[in-house]
């Protein structure tokens, strides 16, 4: 017994050492780590889902905006840190208003093929005005163009009128001298070989994250790209390359094999010559092949986790880090349902919805390990947008005190609850104004109403097995908090395919989805849910909120700005207009290489560039030590970069 | 004979015809909004979403779409995938997926009836004692246990033991082992079960008992008679393999990642890309329809009692 207590004791004693150390010098703590380890110069990974095309401007797929993010670079990109730096521009300057935004390029860079080879075309200026050339023509079929369309000056109405060309509603203009008049009407221009220019609508404070983040503001070798027609970027050996890694061989559905580019302007901060994914259809045979040393990462599902627990491999069990995208529940304010209707327009009865439900019990469904790491109050997420001082967004008031409030009070929604009724019900349950009546939501479901309490509430979901078991969680929460005599609330479940279809805006009560913040501005949501804004699917009239948007726009400094938007979403969200009650993060990951080592992407796609791999799997405690001496030097790195 | 196949291909080009042109006009009653995946429909607006149909030509009006199809078609163009694969030749989809998937049919084809005949035969010449049980008791499980159970378990477990990749890689040889058995396991178990049965019943044919009582050795009934006899109705089938050679198998394909066309026609389906449906589903007709013609005829030339033409 003694000597298992002096073990123990040892023990202790050894892991107060090597964190007295950390906490002394993590700088220090984090080099030991590296010291002395070789690194591999190919990394192993996998994609689990069709690489349809590489066009980087009208693909829709997550996973082809990963590949292309590594092999054509921007004009700038975040270094570890997230501060942003040169790319293929070597410098910038903006404007006060910040509406002209003039990008000097790198000179003498070339386009080169997927065998690494030069081609006769040089990087120029016009490479990224002809992107936004090649975008601004419908006929190419951008994807998500909506952002860089209403921003940038002019290209709106040139998208427009082509497609009113096309279209035939305009006879008295020719399409290929609307196309001639490109410079002239649209707010890019080079102004000379190595420099381009922006121009745009609005100020945008966030326009280099916007860089990071859309596919839309990558260069094009036009010449090139129109002689491929249709098969430009179809697969490997129909595009130009001009970032780190070329796509050297492309089979489809099956790998992929990036190979550094030896003309890459930043060569010497390549560290993998090769990356090479593989299909693999599933996290059961990625974790596998993981643990076979098949692949240098893996991705572990919460379901995996539980049988990893007690294994060899426990301690290389991570936490995936972040995730912009919050998940909320959705009202419908003008649906066919006089019950429904009746009731979400009255402030205390969404009141009683935003305090009726336990969001760590919804929350463990996605994340059983730590509910509470993937909870979220805000539509914008924490940590994804920062003002000039380095202070978060959502740490502006009044949005702070959304975000650390406690919403599961199932008395106060109780309260809220019998408030409504008082104000929208006689005595005897008759709900004031609501006459019986059959409500048409088909193809979703019809149903009688009887104008009398209970409120009939339609969710509709898709027939995911996990969203079914959140909406009967929903139901049973809000069921149990506001009462069953209350509220009736009825789940319907549709597949995934015909989910999108059935779903329309007028076919249902409540439904769940998400919004994700794309880059460092809160407008990139916030302008989009105003009462005339294209996500307010649900028909909300919020006067109060669509000012506070207008004074946000205007703002003079970026503070100001956000702190409008601050004001602005905490409204919209604690008067339960909008529900966001979880982050789409989940699960944990296992993997070979040294985190922090890459630029930081958090708009954008995740770059190989930097990025070191070890002989074997980062462990916790190494992540722990590296991860305490980064964030020390973020925190540095953000205050010198202001 | 040959007003016969006259009269069949043209029965069968009307078959072909009928189900393509069922199959293209019910597409085009598919909402417009399935073009687009989830994502996009939130990404995008409407009148955005409107160029993108025109642009593909899926405002027209159904005949002029395809008439349109028909003609690319007799130019050899079989267009390009909508949605699964945006922009991307057909053409070079097949051309990509169709040896994949047909060399792994072919394989397991071989397999299936070299295994699975032998087991049937094994069966019948131990009935009712432990070859036949073994074989049995094969069958019942194949047949009973849900496939994705053993399949999985064949991914996981004897890949380890036996040191075999767990997915597919053109470069590795071994890595078709496991795919191959486990797409066999099905035919195997079905040669093996019809061909016992088709030989049990043989064996009791009065045709049988005769050659036997008259001296021939059984051997050369087994060979001569009893398998030649029995083996007839399996021949049928054959034919019909070719499908399931170029479709392949969903469920193995994804499992160990075969770049094949399992599972291309729901995809298809699912993401509304009417371009790949439309030439799956013609592809898909056209095999059909050849494999039961050849079936016919393969049976009319193997078994002579059989004539594919009215006796005068």
């Amino acid at each position: 017994m003694k000597r298992i207590l002096a073990f123990l004791l040892t023990l202790v004693m050894v892991f107060s050492l090597a964190a007295t150390a950390v906490a002394e010098d993590p700088a220090a703590a984090a080099q030991a780590i590296l010291d002395g380890k070789t690194f591999e110069r190919t990394y192993n990974t996998y994609f689990s889902s069709s690489y349809a095309s590489f066009n980087y401007y009208s693909t829709s797929y997550a996973t082809v905006r990963e590949i292309v993010a590594n092999c054509i670079d921007g004009l700038v990109e975040p270094d570890i840190y997230g501060v942003y730096q040169p790319s293929l521009a070597e410098s910038w300057t903006v404007n006060e208003d910040q509406t002209v935004w003039t990008f000097k390029i790198r000179e003498g860079l070339k386009w080169v093929d997927h065998t690494g080879a030069e081609t006769e075309y040089a990087l120029t200026a016009q490479d990224f005005v002809d992107g936004i050339r090649y975008i601004g023509d419908p006929l190419n079929d951008a994807y998500s163009l909506r952002v860089v369309r209403n921003l940038i000056s002019g290209l709106y109405d040139y998208y427009w009128l082509l497609d009113d060309i096309d279209c035939g509603n305009v006879t008295d203009k020719n399409r290929d001298e609307v196309v001639a008049s490109f410079d002239e009407m649209v707010g890019v221009k080079a102004i000379d070989e190595y420099t381009v220019e922006y121009r745009l609508e609005n100020s945008a404070p966030y326009f280099l994250s916007l860089i990071e983040s859309s596919m839309l503001m990558l260069p094009v070798e036009y010449d090139y790209a129109m002689a491929m027609g249709d098969d430009f970027a179809v697969d490997n050996e129909h595009m130009l390359y001009c970032g780190a890694y070329y796509v050297s061989a492309f089979e489809r559905d099956k790998a992929i094999t990036l190979t550094a580019n030896p003309h890459y302007w930043d060569l010497e901060h390549i560290t993998l010559d090769t990356v090479e994914y593989q299909m693999i259809p599933d996290g059961t045979t990625s974790l596998e092949m993981f643990k076979r040393g098949m692949t240098d990462y893996t991705s572990v599902e919460a379901e995996a986790y539980d049988s990893l627990v007690g294994t060899e491999w426990e301690d290389n069990l991570l936490p995936t880090d972040h995730s912009f995208s919050t998940n909320y529940l959705w009202l419908d304010f003008a649906g066919e349902n006089p019950e429904f209707n009746a009731f979400i327009n009255n402030e205390n009865f969404r009141k009683a919805l935003l305090y009726s439900m336990d969001r760590e019990v919804l929350a463990a469904l996605r994340e059983p390990i730590d509910p509470s790491r993937i909870l979220r109050n805000t539509i914008n997420a924490e940590g994804a947008i920062y003002d000039s001082n380095g202070v978060d967004y959502t740490d502006y008031e009044p949005l702070k005190t959304i975000k650390e409030t406690n919403y599961n009070q199932p008395d106060l929604a109780r309260e809220y609850m019998d408030k409504a009724i008082a104000e929208l019900c006689d005595a005897d349950g008759n709900i004031i104004g609501v006459e019986p009546t059959t409500v048409d939501y088909l193809p979703v479901c019809s149903f009688d109403v009887d104008g009398k309490l209970p409120v009939t509430i339609c969710y509709v979901g898709t027939d995911d097995e996990g969203e079914i078991i959140m909406a009967q969680l929903f139901k049973a929460m809000i069921e149990e908090s506001l009462g069953a005599e209350n509220v009736d609330f009825q789940i319907q479940a549709f597949s995934g395919w015909t989910y999108g279809t059935v779903a329309d805006p007028l076919n249902y009560d409540i439904y769940f989805d998400s919004l994700s913040t794309g880059y460092a501005d809160p407008s990139g949501i916030l302008t989009r849910i105003t009462t005339d804004g294209a996500e307010n699917v649900g028909k909300y009239n919020v006067p109060e909120f669509d000012a506070l948007i207008e004074k946000a726009l205007a703002a003079p400094t970026f503070e100001e700005r956000l702190q409008y938007f601050a004001e602005a979403e905490a409204y919209i969200c604690d008067n339960g207009f909008i529900i966001p009650f979880i982050s789409s993060l989940r699960g944990y990951y296992m993997s070979y290489s040294v985190p922090y080592t890459s630029p930081l992407t958090l708009y954008g796609n995740s770059k190989y560039k930097g990025t070191l791999v070890m002989a074997e799997p980062l462990t916790q405690e190494e992540f722990a030590i590296l991860d305490t001496a980064y964030e020390m030097e973020r925190e540095k790195a953000l205050s010198n970069a202001e | 004979m040959g007003k016969y196949i006259l009269k069949r291909t043209l029965n069968s080009i009307l078959t072909v015809a009928i189900v393509f042109v069922a199959v293209f006009m019910l597409l085009r009653l598919m909402p417009l909004s399935g073009y687009f995946p989830q994502e996009m429909l939130k990404e995008t607006d409407e009148a955005t979403r409107m160029t993108y149909l025109r642009n593909q030509g899926l405002l027209d009006h159904p005949l002029v779409q395809l008439g349109r199809f028909v003609k690319n078609l007799f130019k050899g163009d079989l267009g390009r995938s909508l949605t699964v694969y945006p922009k991307v030749p057909i053409s070079t989809l097949l051309k990509e997926k169709i040896p994949v998937t047909a060399a792994f049919g072919f394989a397991s084809m071989l397999l299936g009836i070299v295994l699975g005949l032998s087991l049937g035969m094994l069966m019948v010449r131990y009935k009712d004692r432990w070859g036949d049980r073994l074989g049995t008791g094969y069958i019942l499980a194949v047949r009973a246990i849900p496939s994705l159970i053993y399949l999985f378990f064949i991914q996981v477990w004897v890949s380890l033991w036996l040191n075999l990749p767990m997915v597919f890689d053109k470069d590795i040889p071994s890595s078709w082992i496991l795919p191959v058995i486990c797409l066999s396991l099905g035919s195997i178990a079905w040669y093996a079960l019809w061909l016992r049965r088709f030989m049990v019943d043989e064996e009791n044919k009065d045709y049988v008992k005769f050659a036997l009582v008259k001296g021939l050795p059984k051997k050369e009934v087994w060979r001569r008679h009893i398998f030649k006899n029995a083996i007839i109705p399996l021949v049928i089938y054959l034919p019909s393999d070719l499908l399931f050679i170029i479709s392949g198998s969903l469920v193995i394909e994804t499992l160990y990642a075969i770049p094949g066309t399992g599972g291309l026609l729901t995809t298809a389906i699912k993401n509304q890309d009417n371009n790949l449906v439309q030439i799956i589903v013609l592809m898909y007709a056209v095999l059909s329809v050849l494999g039961v013609f050849l079936g016919d005829l393969l049976v009319a030339a193997v078994d002579p009692r059989i004539t594919l033409t009215e006796d005068k």
